[in-house]
């Protein structure tokens, strides 16, 4: 059981199209600006390919990077 | 960094804080502004307060002050002062509840005061209010102060002053009788500190005259004070002037608490302090409301109150939205400037303020002590990016542009003249927005200078720098700006003409010793006969045009006239808007707001078009693609001198990535001009991006080519997320700090975008490399700067 926050795809039904597996909601470190945090994304099982989402990118994303740029 | 004593320059500049008129000369400091503000509210128990807090004797003077305040309010042209004194009377017998006080701790050291006239009485409400022990020597008992003077003499006036000596005689204060002639050497063993009232004591001491003393202690010697003069008239004649009277004795107690206390009588005592500066604009006549009775009714004392005026400066706040945008004034940003740069520890919450202004000057101008955001905001900018503290976002993507346009920079010299007496510099936006008419306007200048005594026309495409200076690179742009003059001096040093305001700003900026001046002022100078009257015959322009200055040429008033002469010469009519000239305002680029925060930018250039009462005319072409871009309709003068078919005020500038495209495309022709011939860039693939989405997502920075090269590289290494559900297809690029996602579908005709964005963060298994590859990294590079951190 993991506290990360999880960010699932905003809508549509999504698969790597390398591997043909479709995605699971697995943890990612993410970095920006010497921080680092752990956030559960839809990932390709085998490959690793990762898919970040249109809100979280326009949303909390964008306001984390702007707060730790303001910092 | 913005030292404390430059802060202070600032702050000093900046009057919004100062008293406003009424307070300036009311000698008890009362804010006459606050006072019909409460009133006008309706607290009338906050009022009274007020001005408890400020009156001595507060019945008695709200009887018979003079009232400075009333003859300095500025509401006096405009129907008549505001009634403060009767204001005061009012809320003085308003029915509201006492205010129940704390006890002040009782003081030790003793004070005698000699008199028992106002000055007398002013200066023991004043220290018996503090809790000292007082000695009142006075004429009589406490009932012949009632009678002893000729003020006193109205009903109104005893009431009062009984009402004001009741509340007295309640504190620590005795009254004694005072002898015919008061042995001061005995007084000053006795108490800690004396004042004589020469009013009351002129006939039984020998007392210096007002014009003896000190008047901001009013210190005779030793521990003794003197106040209390006549005023005299100018003829002559004397009398007694109450607002100075009291005041005199509101200084006096002052004095006397520092004497007694063995304190410094004039330090942190005389307030230098700009007075505020107000210009009240149109204001509307309104008569002054006199009490039907005796006082104000509430009705009448709030329909008086809203009279005033509520004295503000502002003026720089109520032409820029930027600076309405944080609530505050300039006073306050620099401080909060000051410690966005001071703070070790927490968030710089002035980033954005210091990146959301213009530069443009416009507050300077407009403000009678010329206080300069852009000064403070550039200079705080450049602190930043050398403490490296810039956030990358703010201009990374402007001075990108400046790269794309450096990259496609080309200087051609003249073809038959081999020493050139000019060059003329576009500039790379209107290069890149109307690459036609820029050699069209060439080959005019070329076609009627080789002509004439100085011949010779070079053209110079490239960016100036300006976008470094903005965005406080000084190093960038100085290196920039060393480039472009090492290419000027090889081409024999031309004289430099140029059609861009904000670049004509950056060589006067960088290269003031350098020969320079605007193509309209050249062309002004020309036979331009061809162009004359154009405008008159043409059906598709506007009757009459508000004409929009550049902030960038707001000193420069050569470009203005030019510009002014030039549309005269096409026949043209305009009129002038509220801030023009000197005072124009930005229409939201300035300073890289527009990449900074784009809804500032637009908030201002918002603001700038209601200003614009008729259609549009600008000698930039930013401003103008801005406008056109929020409604407005907005030609540039080169509409009016080298029209286009089909091109009007309302047509949308192309938009950022079709810049990039005119910009390599003007390139080649010029290099072919040469004979040069340089390859096209290759092919990329092709991708349908609607009008309307593209605008968006060049908005957020994201640009054609960013779209291209990620469908790309998704589709060369098949790294995409298929939608099972409708086919579209999701994929990533990182082709520098930032990651783009498209997503796209694949038709007959090729790939469809249907949706971007975009983010900074490095998120490992996507922007095209391997998860675990790009975890490494990340992880070294923590390692790394932890390892620096603790050698530090």
């Amino acid at each position: 059981m993991t506290m990360a926050p999880n960010y699932a795809p905003d809508e549509g039904s999504w698969l790597c199209a390398h591997c043909k597996e479709p995605l699971q909601q697995l943890k990612v470190p993410v970095f920006y600006l010497g921080s680092a945090f752990d956030v559960l994304l839809p990932r390709c099982p085998k490959c690793g390919m990762t898919f970040v989402p249109k809100s979280l990118a326009e949303g909390k994303m964008l306001e984390v990077e702007t707060l730790l740029e303001d910092k | 960094m913005l030292s404390q004593d430059s802060l202070r320059s600032y702050e000093a500049r900046c009057t919004q804080e100062s008293p406003p008129a009424c307070r300036r000369y009311c000698p008890f400091d009362l804010d006459g502004r606050s006072l019909m503000r409460l009133v006008a509210q309706g607290d009338i128990a906050a009022a009274r307060t007020l001005l408890l807090r400020h009156l001595p004797l507060p019945h008695l003077l709200s009887q018979i002050c003079d009232h400075p305040c009333e003859e300095a309010c500025l509401r006096r042209d405009y129907g008549g002062s505001l009634a403060i004194r009767d204001m005061a009377r009012f809320c003085l017998a308003y029915p509201v509840p006492e205010k129940r006080t704390l006890p002040l701790p009782p003081k030790r050291h003793a004070m005698a005061i000699l008199g028992s006239g106002l000055t007398a009485l002013t200066a023991a409400w004043d220290l018996a209010g503090k809790n000292y022990p007082v000695t009142l020597f006075a004429e009589g008992n406490v009932d012949d102060l009632l009678k002893s003077h000729p003020l006193w003499q109205s009903q109104d006036v005893r009431d009062a002053l009984a009402k004001d000596l009741a509340k007295l005689l309640q504190k620590q204060i005795e009254v004694r009788p005072l002898a015919a002639k008061p042995d001061l050497a005995e007084l000053s063993s006795a108490f800690d500190a004396i004042l004589i009232d020469a009013y009351a004591l002129g006939d039984r001491l020998t007392l210096p005259g007002a014009s003896d003393i000190d008047q901001e202690t009013l210190l005779w010697h030793d521990s003794i004070c003197v106040a209390g003069w006549l005023s005299t008239s100018p003829t002559g004649h004397s009398y007694l002037l109450p607002s100075q009277a009291a005041s005199q004795g509101r200084i006096a107690a002052q004095s006397m608490e520092r004497l007694a206390q063995g304190l410094s009588l004039t330090a942190e005592r005389k307030k230098d302090q700009a007075p505020l500066h107000t210009d009240p604009g149109k204001v509307a006549l309104a008569a002054r409301i006199e009490p039907s009775a005796a006082t104000y009714s509430l009705e009448e004392a709030q329909a008086e109150a809203k009279r005033c005026l509520d004295c503000q400066c502002l003026r720089c706040v109520r032409a820029c939205s930027y600076l309405q945008q944080y609530q505050g004034y300039p006073r306050l940003y620099a401080r909060q400037i000051h410690n966005n740069a001071t703070i070790v520890k927490g968030l710089h919450q002035a980033n954005a303020l210091i990146n959301g202004c213009t530069l443009c000057g416009q507050c300077a101008e407009l403000c009678p002590e010329h206080f300069s955001m852009a000064d403070l905001c550039l200079a705080a900018r450049e602190d930043m990016v050398a403490a490296k503290r810039m956030p990358a976002r703010a201009h990374e993507f402007a001075l990108e542009d400046m790269q794309n346009a450096c990259e496609n920079a080309v200087f051609l010299p003249d073809q038959d003249v081999s020493k050139p007496s000019w060059v003329f510099f576009p500039g790379c936006q209107l290069a890149a927005e109307r690459p036609s008419q820029v050699l069209e306007l060439y080959d005019i200048l070329r076609t009627q200078l080789n002509g004439g005594p100085l011949p010779g026309v070079a053209l110079a495409i490239t960016c100036c720098g300006m976008p470094a200076h903005w965005a406080g690179q000084k190093a960038l742009f100085s290196k920039h700006m060393e480039r472009l003059r090492a290419h000027l001096e090889e081409l024999g040093r031309p004289k430099l003409m140029t059609a861009c305001a904000s670049c004509l700003a950056a060589f006067t900026e960088a290269l003031p010793d350098y020969p320079l001046c605007s193509v309209w002022e050249v062309l002004d100078t020309l036979d331009i006969s061809a162009l004359q009257s154009s405008a008159k015959a043409r059906s598709d322009l506007p009757k009459t045009f508000s004409l929009h200055d550049p902030c960038t040429a707001s000193h420069n008033p050569a470009w203005q006239k030019a510009v002014r002469s030039l549309i005269q010469k096409t026949g043209a009519s305009f009129c002038e808007p509220e801030h023009s000239g000197t005072t124009t305002s930005c229409c939201g680029y300035g300073g890289l707001v527009a990449c900074a925060q784009p809804d500032t930018a637009d908030g201002l250039a918002r603001q700038r078009i209601a200003e614009l009462t008729e259609p549009a005319l600008a000698s930039c072409i930013i401003c103008r693609d801005r406008f056109a871009r929020l409604g407005k309709a907005c030609w540039h003068i080169l509409d009016l001198l080298l029209p286009k078919e089909g091109m009007s005020g309302e047509c949308l500038g192309s938009g950022l990535s079709e810049h990039r495209t005119r910009r390599a495309k003007l390139r080649r022709e010029v290099l072919a001009r040469m004979g040069k011939e340089e390859g096209y860039p290759e092919e990329g693939i092709a991708l349908a991006i609607s009008p309307e989405l593209l605008d968006d997502l060049e908005r957020r920075h994201i640009l054609r080519n960013d779209l291209t090269e990620a469908v790309a590289f998704a589709e060369a290494h098949q790294t995409y997320f298929l939608n099972s559900e409708n086919g579209h297809r999701l994929g990533s690029f990182r082709p520098r700090n930032v990651t783009f996602w498209v997503e796209y579908s694949l038709d007959e005709h090729g790939f469809v975008l249907h949706a971007a964005w975009c983010h900074r963060m490095i998120v490992p298994g996507s922007g095209g490399r391997p998860a675990n590859e790009v975890i490494d990294e990340q992880q070294a590079l923590q390692k790394d700067a932890a390892n620096v951190g603790g050698a530090q």
